[in-house]
């Protein structure tokens, strides 16, 4: 597999829409689920940091756009070529990327304090999270819809889990161990049966691209995909200490549990990152063999 | 209830996937790949596994770039045929870039054939 410079920095600026819109999209549930455990001062810099990340996101969709048109042309030009961009948008990344702003637009009703526009907002970071299915490999399947649906529940919950690290690792910061511990727990519980049906709906999007399994696994798309699994698994690993060992430890009140939970989720979000880059690669340059 | 769901998930999933389409792949060119054509062609045509778009076709002789008009308005379709220019004897290179119509996705390519006099 080859990548020129182009082809590096489309896959970059996809791997940066995929973190900024899923770690907004996440920000948005945390403080929907966390409600009453968040004072004013901890609301406001993450519903600042939601706000930061919707931006992100916006400007990193436009940017993919481009590059890739930079990509397919192989030089500057292309990101300013109209019909290369033309055809892009018409094959499905305009319809991924209309769905993305427009999920977007919505969740930023939660940047106010004030929850009257809460069910909107939600149903816009559920809809920017979900917008990345409107383009892809899984499209091409025949047929698609039960493949979508779960590309759609994976990417949900996605969005929930390496979202709710953003505002984790703040809470984490202010040193109010209490809060951080009830934060930890309220997300740990609800964290439980999502890790289990992202790994599902995962499971079985990765069983409808295999077709010959020796073949998928020895192609780029195939050892990537392996590659993924690998971080997975490891960020399974810390989740599962994070669940079982330090939130116990801060719920009664250890002395350095703070410190290594704050290391803790810090790592998370390195993996996750790396999660995501792995699969703005594999989705970008190359694609299932059969 | 949670145990049902994903069961009843992980199973829809592999019961519902059909054959996969997955994105363009060329299937055949004319000139072929790596031809030794004793006259120069008067066109390029790809034939690609499915409905696809060409964005971005080049022409290379002996670092030189012939110009090639791609129509990037032309519906998507399984096979395009470009007009050449007389084209003298030498090795020439051919990079595409298409577009696949089912999942968007882009794909890349590269040939070469040769004229021999």
């Amino acid at each position: 597999m080859e990548l020129s410079g182009w082809d590096a920095a489309a896959v970059c600026a996809k791997a940066v829409t995929y973190a900024a819109t899923l770690g907004a999209a996440g920000a948005i549930f945390f403080l929907a689920y966390s409600g009453s455990l968040l004072d004013e001062l901890l609301g406001s810099r993450i519903r600042r940091l939601a706000g930061t990340l919707l931006v992100a996101a916006a400007l990193a969709s436009c940017a993919r756009i481009l590059l890739s048109g930079a990509s397919m042309s192989g030089d500057l030009a292309g990101m300013f070529d109209s019909g290369s961009v033309r055809m892009l948008l018409g094959a499905g990344e305009g319809r991924a990327t209309g769905m993305r702003m427009t999920g977007l637009a919505l969740a930023a009703l939660a940047l106010p304090s004030n929850p009257r526009f809460r069910a909107l907002a939600l149903l816009g970071a559920a809809t920017a999270a979900i917008s990345f299915a409107g383009v892809g490999h899984i499209r091409g399947l025949v047929p698609n819809a039960a493949p979508l649906l779960l590309l759609c529940v994976h990417l949900l919950c996605a969005a929930f889990w390496l979202g709710a690290l953003g505002p984790l690792l703040m809470a984490a910061r202010d040193g109010r161990d209490t809060r951080v511990a009830l934060l930890a727990a309220r997300f740990g519980k609800l964290a439980l049966g999502v890790v289990v049906l992202q790994l599902a709906a995962g499971a079985a999007v990765l069983w409808t691209l295999i077709g010959d399994a020796a073949q998928f696994w020895n192609s780029d798309y195939g050892r990537l995909m392996a590659l993924k699994l690998l971080m997975v698994s490891a960020l399974l690993s810390i989740a599962a200490v994070n669940k079982l060992y330090l939130t116990p430890k801060l719920l009664s009140g250890h002395a350095k549990a703070i410190i290594q939970f704050r290391r803790s989720v810090t790592i998370e979000m390195v993996i996750g990152a790396l999660i995501l880059l792995v699969t703005a690669t594999f989705t970008t340059v190359t694609g299932p063999p059969h | 209830m949670l145990k049902q769901a994903i069961l009843a998930l992980a199973l829809g999933g592999a019961i519902m996937a059909g054959p996969c389409t997955a994105h363009a792949k060329l299937q055949s060119s004319s000139p072929a790949k790596d031809a030794q054509l004793a006259a120069p062609p008067k066109a390029l045509t790809l034939t690609f596994n499915e409905a696809a778009q060409v964005a971005v076709l080049k022409l290379t002789s002996g670092g030189k770039e012939i110009s090639i008009p791609v129509d990037k308005n032309a519906k998507a379709g399984p096979s395009f045929t470009f007009p050449l220019p007389a084209l003298a004897p030498g090795s020439y290179s051919v990079q595409w870039t298409a577009v696949a119509a089912s999942d968007g996705h882009v794909t890349k390519g590269s040939f070469a054939f040769s004229i021999t006099a």
